[in-house]
This record gives structure tokens, sequence and C-alpha cells, in this order.
């Protein structure tokens, strides 16, 4: 008893103060966290609007499509389906990420609408070298994406970065962000078109 | 009455403007150099960071100095931290919601605002010593110091590394951007050299005060010089 007491006489202050500040910080959570959550949603749908031109509305795909990493964790994907205005399919994004050089990197994929073809990516977050890794945000290096099969891709140190094929040409100085990029979406993209042709989502591309 | 007024006011500049120039805390004390080094890339981020830093010193030093009287002496670092983290992440929830651009490229560095030790410093030094105005001031001539130093570092690094300032192109077109400048090593090599500027700077100021102590100091040395010579 004597102990609790000594306890409570020494360390009022700090009970009573991170009590405060506890209730400080829920308030701004609470009073913020709706703008960040729709800071975070603007965010991927601007990107998406970007690669899929006409995209208004995005439809969270509700089947269960399982995405198993490298490192043989399993997850469940995100997919959106996306539709012009006037409810019409324009094609299909998903996130992926993976490890890059320098730390984790998030992208967000955007296919057709019978996923046939890669319309483009965009970097959501990554922490690559400033100036060489960095530049898979470039043009040049996206550039390579859009109009590419939707299938296993292939990176390569030389060749003609201008032709829409599976051959996505390095950048110099890079080669490790290159292929991390490389790599993550043939991890996310095969597995999701696999398992959406499985589920009747998409045509096999045999029609 | 006059006298007492006087002091107080003066009392408040020198807590305002202490940290501004004479003990500045990047080039005068050389604390808190991990936001210095890391995201002075670009002035923006830069602005973002020292603004942070203004927000959570002036209210950490505010309210560790309404508590002074009450801190135990061995739980004050403790009561300092709580203080420190409790606004950080008020701060970074603001920035994640009104700028999510600037909070993206900051990263970890808003969070590590908890370990600045500028923060822990002037809480221990002055805000657990003084009053709730004088800690104000202190808190924010303090920051105003450090967001200096920072926009000045990233200002020398924004050009060379991009030729723009405050993404406004500045250079001619010609210029070949100098992509070290973005890298830690850039960071290093020009806070060195101007923290060398500020002491050949401050040496030459401080040289004509004092004259009359140095003044019998060249007669002794000239006729030395022909002498090794």
């Amino acid at each position: 008893m004597a102990k609790l007491r000594y306890f409570l006489q020494e360390s009022w202050l700090l009970l009573a103060s991170s009590f405060c500040f506890g209730l400080l910080i829920a308030m701004t959570n609470a009073a913020l966290s709706g703008r960040i959550e729709q800071n975070k949603a603007a965010k991927l749908n601007d990107l998406t609007k970007a690669l899929l031109p006409g995209a208004e509305i995005f439809q969270p795909v509700e089947a269960e499509i399982q995405v198993t990493l490298p490192d043989g964790a399993k997850e469940k994907a995100k997919i959106f389906e996306v539709l012009s205005g006037a409810n019409e399919r324009l094609g299909w994004s998903f996130n992926a990420h993976g490890t890059g050089f320098a730390g984790p990197i998030e992208l967000v994929l955007a296919v057709d609408k019978d996923f046939q073809k890669i319309m483009g990516f965009d970097v959501l977050a990554s922490s690559e070298t400033p100036g060489f890794g960095d530049q898979i945000k470039s043009d040049y290096y996206r550039k390579q994406y859009a109009g590419a099969p939707a299938e296993q891709l292939m990176l390569a140190k030389t060749g003609d970065p201008g032709v829409a094929d599976t051959q996505i040409v390095a950048i110099t100085g890079a080669t490790v962000s290159s292929e991390a990029v490389v790599d993550i979406v043939n991890t996310f993209l095969t597995q999701i078109k696999g398992q959406m042709q499985e589920k009747g989502l998409i045509g096999n591309g045999k029609q | 009455m006059a006298s007492s007024n006087g002091s107080a006011s003066g009392l408040y500049s020198e807590a305002l403007f202490a940290g501004i120039w004479r003990e500045n805390p990047t080039f005068r004390l050389m604390i808190g150099m991990c936001p210095p080094l890391a995201v002075t890339t670009a002035v923006k981020p830069a602005l973002t960071m020292g603004l942070s830093v203004i927000f959570v010193l002036i209210c950490s030093n505010l309210v560790v100095s309404l508590m002074r009287n009450l801190l135990k002496p061995h739980l004050r670092i403790i009561m300092f931290t709580v203080t420190i983290a409790t606004f950080v992440t008020v701060c970074d929830l603001f920035l994640k919601a009104y700028l999510p651009t600037m909070s993206e490229i900051l990263g970890a560095y808003v969070p590590l605002i908890i370990v600045n030790c500028i923060i822990i410093f002037r809480a221990e030094a002055c805000a657990s010593k003084a009053g709730p105005v004088v800690s104000i001031l202190d808190g924010l001539g303090m920051g105003v110091g450090f967001t200096l130093a920072l926009c000045i570092l990233s200002a020398v690094r924004e050009l060379l590394a991009t030729g723009h300032v405050f993404d406004i192109p500045v250079m001619p077109k010609a210029f070949v951007p100098w992509l070290a400048m973005q890298m830690p090593v850039g960071a290093f090599v020009t806070l060195g050299l101007i923290l060398g500027l500020i002491n050949v700077l401050t040496r030459k100021r401080t040289v004509p005060e004092e004259e009359p102590e140095a003044a019998p100091a060249p007669p002794a040395a000239e006729p030395q010089l022909p002498a090794t010579a």
C-alpha cells in the first residue's frame, strides 16, 4: 500500500499528462483521419485516371484473389474495375508492391479491359536513390510498359525502349531498381490474370 | 520600475534572438544535425520541416514551462519526451491531411522530430527553468534559426542539383545538374562549406573587438619575421 502511494506521489503528473496528451492525439486523429483517407484514395484515383483516360468510377473487385509473394506470404489482391462515366468498362487497376534497392516500392498498375495489354504503371511510394533509382518514375522507363502485353516481362540491358513488347530496357545506373519493378509487375500481373480467368471475370484470351 | 521593465524586455529579445544567430542550433551549436543533412534536397520540404519544428518547439516549451514546478527531477526526461511526442504526432497528422505531398517527401523524418535534440535541449536548458513567455520566445527563436539554416542549405543544394530554387527555374538552360548535390554527399559538402564560411565571417567580426589587446602583438611579431627569414 505504501509502495502504491509512493508510486502515485512520484508519477501522478506523468499519468495525468499522458491521459491529456492521449486525448489530444485522439481528437486530432478523429478530426483529420477522414481527410487523410481521402487523400490516399484521391492519389490512387488520380494516378489511375492518368493511366486509363476517361476513368470515372472505381469499383472494388469482391472476388477472393490471392497473390503469393516471393517470400511465400499470401495476401488478398486489391483490384478495381475501372469504369467510364457511362458505366463502360475501361480496364482494371491493382496495387502491387515489393522490395527495391533502398526500401519498399509500391506501384499501381492498369491493364486494358480484357487483361491483354498493360496500360501502364505509376509509383505510389518508393525510396530509391534520387537521380538514379528514382528514374523508375521517369517517362522513359514508364512508357515501355504502356502497351506491353500482359505477360511475363523480361529486363534487358540494351534494346529499343520505344517498342511495346515484353522486353523492358533497364535504366543505366539503376539495374536493381529496374529489375525490382519488373519483378513486382511479374509477381502480381500473372497471378491476378490467371485467377481472374479461372473465376470468369475476364475471358481466357482465346475467343 | 523602468529598469526592471527594461531588463524584462531585454530578457525577451535575448531569448528570441539568441537562437537565430549567436546560438543558431545548426550552424553554431551543431545539434540536431539529422534534418539538415536529410531533408535539404529542396527548399519546400526543408521549409515544411522547419515550420513543423517551430510548432513542436513552441508547444513543448510552453507545456514544459507551465509544469516546470511540478517536475520530479528523475522523471523529467520522460515527461519531456511524452510532451514532444504528442505534438509531433499532432503535427504529423496535420501534414498528412493538408500537405500530403510534403508528408510523403519528408516520410519518416517528421516522426523523427521526437528525437531531435534541439527540442529536448531547449526543454531542459530553458523551458524547465523559465516562465511561459520567455519559453515561447526561446522556442520561436531557436525554431526560426533552425528553419533559416535548413533553407540556406536546401537553397544551395536545390540550385546546384536541379537548377531550381523553390521549384522555380533560375539557372540558364545550358546548366548541367550536379546529381551529387541531391545525395548525402552533397549535404555533407554544403554543410561543411557553409560552416567554414560562417567561421571565417565571425572571425573577421571579432578581430576588431579584440584590437586593443591584440595591438601589441604585431610589433612583437614583426621583428621576428626578418629573424626567421
